[in-house]
């Protein structure tokens, strides 16, 4: 990919984030309030379930899950971006690279303003901000990376096998119910099933880079970095790959 | 490859005739379990041709003959399954595919300039200052700001046209532009695709209007079946295409 391409993603981002506001009421503001009402049903619904105060509850599950939604989004977005390219593709000599980057530079964007929610709902119900905090920009690079590397796997698998789609939404739906993101990875205990499940889950560290500092008031750790760097850097060199191996059949397809 | 804008040798394309069938998770599988063999169809085949700076170079044959395909391969919109093809890359090129040139239905005439004329290689402010040249030329007027899945086809190819033209290309791809628009803004478009010719840009024409190309162009070639039939001076090459109502014998 190019400087060309990649300025045109850029370019294409932010027009389409114009397009995608310009028509409502609320504009952007509706990425704050959006999650903000998510997260408030979600804390009341499961904190009634997990027996825990809402407060506390609420802080542990947005640490979590607002860089979920972000994954989740990119995914999804960048799922239909060459196949919703054609437009382009068909017409123009363009990198294929530029328009699944563009999606996610999208969402990356709209990420930034949710942030904003995590952190109203922070101070609003913990007091306390620690240094640990200060991790959080390598913990949204962890995600921003491995998003960006599903993101090019699950838009080249869309343009060849068009059923895909529902195949990866259940993934994803099960990567999310089954990760510690919703529930505490401690109410198992040591040596159980559901406790080993969740050391091979790779969502596990992922969700450890904002709860740890964000919730725990602690370092993420060395594991945590490892395995999520090497996951993210993986799946962008898989996702670069399939696409420069493939993009030549791409016309067919669209 | 001094004074060479496009290079081809043996260049092939085949389109899979079931693809829309297997872009599907089911059929792909089915067809690996089965090992089917799969039906294709030669869009171009075995193509070698050269085309050099200045020359306008006319692309003639029946429907499905592999005109489109063609300009789709100069362009680098398509990329052979054999075959190699120069392109020389120092060269501003610009294509005018299917009446349009890469414009997104929900952005307005103007986002749509600026995201293609990116594209084409020119800056924000280039295009920013050829904007009133493009809506003049275009007529468009208060259109020029709505989504363009508001226009009808004749102001796409409009737009589309001013764009291409208006950037000064040094390369220009031309697929049936003509094919719409009115006799008033036909005779504007070949107006400045005169100019164009007598600037220096090499141009590239698919048409199905022989006489048009027989006038405009230093060079016709015809193709057939994805097979090139006849490549030389525009009246003989006209003349023979004619005479065998554009069927290879």
């Amino acid at each position: 990919m190019n400087a060309l391409a990649l300025q045109f993603a850029w370019m294409y981002a932010l027009s389409q984030l114009k397009l995608k506001y310009r028509y409502t009421f609320l504009g952007v503001f509706w990425n704050l309030i959006e999650p903000a009402l998510f997260l408030a049903v979600l804390s009341i619904v499961f904190s009634i379930i997990n027996k825990m105060d809402i407060a506390d509850y609420a802080v542990f599950l947005f640490a979590a899950l607002v860089p979920w939604r972000y994954f989740e989004k990119v995914v999804n977005a960048c799922m239909e971006s060459i196949v919703g390219g054609d437009w382009l593709l068909k017409k123009l000599p363009v990198s294929p690279f530029s328009l699944p980057v563009s999606r996610w530079m999208q969402a990356t964007i709209e990420f930034s303003f949710s942030l904003a929610v995590v952190f109203a709902f922070y101070a609003l119900f913990k007091p306390t901000w620690t240094s640990h905090l200060l991790v959080l920009p390598f913990a949204i690079l962890a995600w921003s990376v491995a998003s960006l590397g599903a993101g090019l796997i699950a838009a080249v698998l869309f343009t060849f096998f068009r059923d895909v789609k529902p195949l990866v939404q259940l993934v994803l739906m099960l990567l999310f119910f089954s990760s510690p993101i919703l529930f505490r990875p401690d109410i198992f205990a040591e040596h159980t099933l559901q406790a080993t499940l969740l050391q091979w889950h790779p969502l596990t560290y992922f969700a450890a880079l904002f709860q740890k500092p964000i919730y725990f008031s602690a370092w993420p750790s060395l594991t945590d970095w490892c395995i999520t760097t090497a996951i993210g850097v993986g799946a962008v060199a898989g996702g670069y790959v399939l696409v420069q191996s493939t993009k030549k059949h791409f016309y067919f397809y669209l | 490859m001094q004074n060479v804008a496009f290079k081809l040798d043996n260049v092939s394309v085949c389109f899979r005739r079931n693809a829309v069938l297997l872009r599907s998770l089911k059929q792909g599988l089915s067809q690996m379990v089965h090992r089917r063999a799969e039906e294709e169809f030669r869009a171009l085949s075995n193509i070698s041709l050269e085309i050099r700076d200045g020359e306008h170079v006319g692309l003639i044959g029946r429907n499905g003959a592999g005109k489109s395909t063609l300009l789709r391969v100069l362009t680098r919109v398509i990329e052979p399954q054999t075959g190699s093809v120069y392109t020389n890359g120092f060269k501003h090129v610009v294509p005018l595919l299917e009446l349009g040139i890469g414009f997104h239905p929900d952005l307005s005439g103007r986002e749509n300039c600026f995201l293609a004329g990116h594209l084409m290689g020119y800056s924000r402010s280039e295009i920013e200052q050829k904007i009133p040249d493009i809506i003049r030329f275009s007529e468009l007027g208060d259109f020029f700001d709505q989504a363009v899945k508001t226009y009808s086809s004749g102001m796409y190819a409009r737009l589309a046209f001013a764009l291409a033209t208006d950037v000064m290309p040094e390369v220009l791809l031309v697929d049936e532009v003509f094919g719409v628009g009115d006799e008033f803004f036909i005779r504007k478009c070949v107006v400045r695709m005169q100019r164009l010719m007598s600037a220096g840009t090499t141009t590239v024409l698919v048409s199905h209007n022989i006489d048009f190309l027989v006038r405009q162009c230093t060079r016709l070639i015809w193709l057939d079946d994805g097979k090139l039939v006849m490549d030389g001076e525009p009246h003989d090459v006209a003349l023979e295409y004619r005479q065998q109502n554009g069927k290879a014998a």
